[in-house]
């Protein structure tokens, strides 16, 4: 039996790595909310807001959903519906910038 | 029995958590709104005008305070798998009740909305961005209500000793439905209240 000392303590500390992801999530959003307000638009914001919904939904289903310890068949019907379902609606929104 | 031993070694498993039953059901609901979110994108583009127009009366604020919400009750969540994953079914309910509450938060606000929308006269037929708006949000809003039912039945199971170290699928099938629904909020987000 060990106290809490010495590595084990530093461990006990450390922030766990599901914290680390939800602040990460939580950066991303007030980023995302931040180019909302500033009422910024056009191609690249557009490609900005979409690729950071993509990096959110691939942290959600990595790490809280737990697919990136799965087999790669999950990991790819995930990225293929993230990827698809945001890529066509970035190119749609990205063709009808005026 | 390679599941089990896999799952011991740092939870690695060759499917995901949970019943295997409720992946089929999540990317079933995800290609659901993968269309609907296509159909908006297509709608939007025949009146780019309009919809940027319309998302003005929209609240950013409650949008972005509710994607907030929602990924810290994923989070919760979260904690609760890793607390009975360690057998701590106490704590494991004390998680999944606060990602519970923050579910009813997020309801709240979007009820908040709702209300907004509906005082200013606005319906389904007021034009093509508020029906895909009501439309989209509420059938996400019914995954939200359906979502803290499950979490509301196994935190209660949890909390009578239904699941112990050993046996914790049913917080792990519960635990992946609710980030589905945090997972489709992301996208939505975005989507109708920002990019224009």
């Amino acid at each position: 039996m060990s106290g809490p000392t010495g590595k084990s303590a530093r461990t006990a500390h450390r922030l766990r790595p599901d914290t680390g992801i939800w602040l990460l999530l939580l950066a991303l959003t007030a980023t995302t909310f931040g180019v909302g307000e500033a009422g910024l638009g056009g191609v690249w914001v557009i490609g900005l807001v979409m690729g950071l919904a993509v990096l959110k939904g691939y942290l959600v289903s990595g790490f809280f959903m737990g697919l990136r310890r799965t087999r790669l068949l999950w990991r790819l019907l995930m990225l293929g519906w993230l990827v698809g379902v945001v890529g066509t609606v970035a190119a749609l929104c990205l063709t009808a910038v005026k | 029995m390679a599941q089990l031993e896999a799952a011991s070694a740092g939870f690695e498993t060759e499917n995901p958590p949970g019943d295997l039953a409720i992946w089929f059901f999540i990317f079933a609901e995800l290609l659901v709104f993968g269309v609907f979110f296509i159909a908006y994108a297509v709608a939007r583009r025949h009146d780019v005008a309009l919809f940027d127009h319309s998302q003005l009366s929209l609240s950013r604020v409650a949008g972005g305070a509710n994607t907030a919400v929602l990924i810290t009750s994923s989070y919760f969540v979260v904690r609760a798998v890793a607390a009975i994953r360690r057998g701590d079914a106490r704590r494991c309910s004390g998680w999944l009740l606060g990602a519970i509450s923050l579910g009813a938060v997020f309801v709240v606000i979007k009820l908040t909305e709702f209300h907004a929308k509906f005082a200013a006269g606005v319906t389904l037929s007021t034009n093509t961005f508020f029906m895909f708006y009501l439309s989209l949000t509420f059938f996400h809003f019914m995954h939200v209500i359906m979502g803290m039912v499950i979490l509301a039945a196994v935190a209660l199971k949890a909390r009578r000793g239904g699941y112990s170290a050993e046996d914790y699928t049913g917080v792990e099938t519960g635990a992946s439905y609710w980030h589905m629904v945090d997972l489709v909020w992301i996208i939505l987000f975005p989507l109708v209240y920002v990019v224009h």
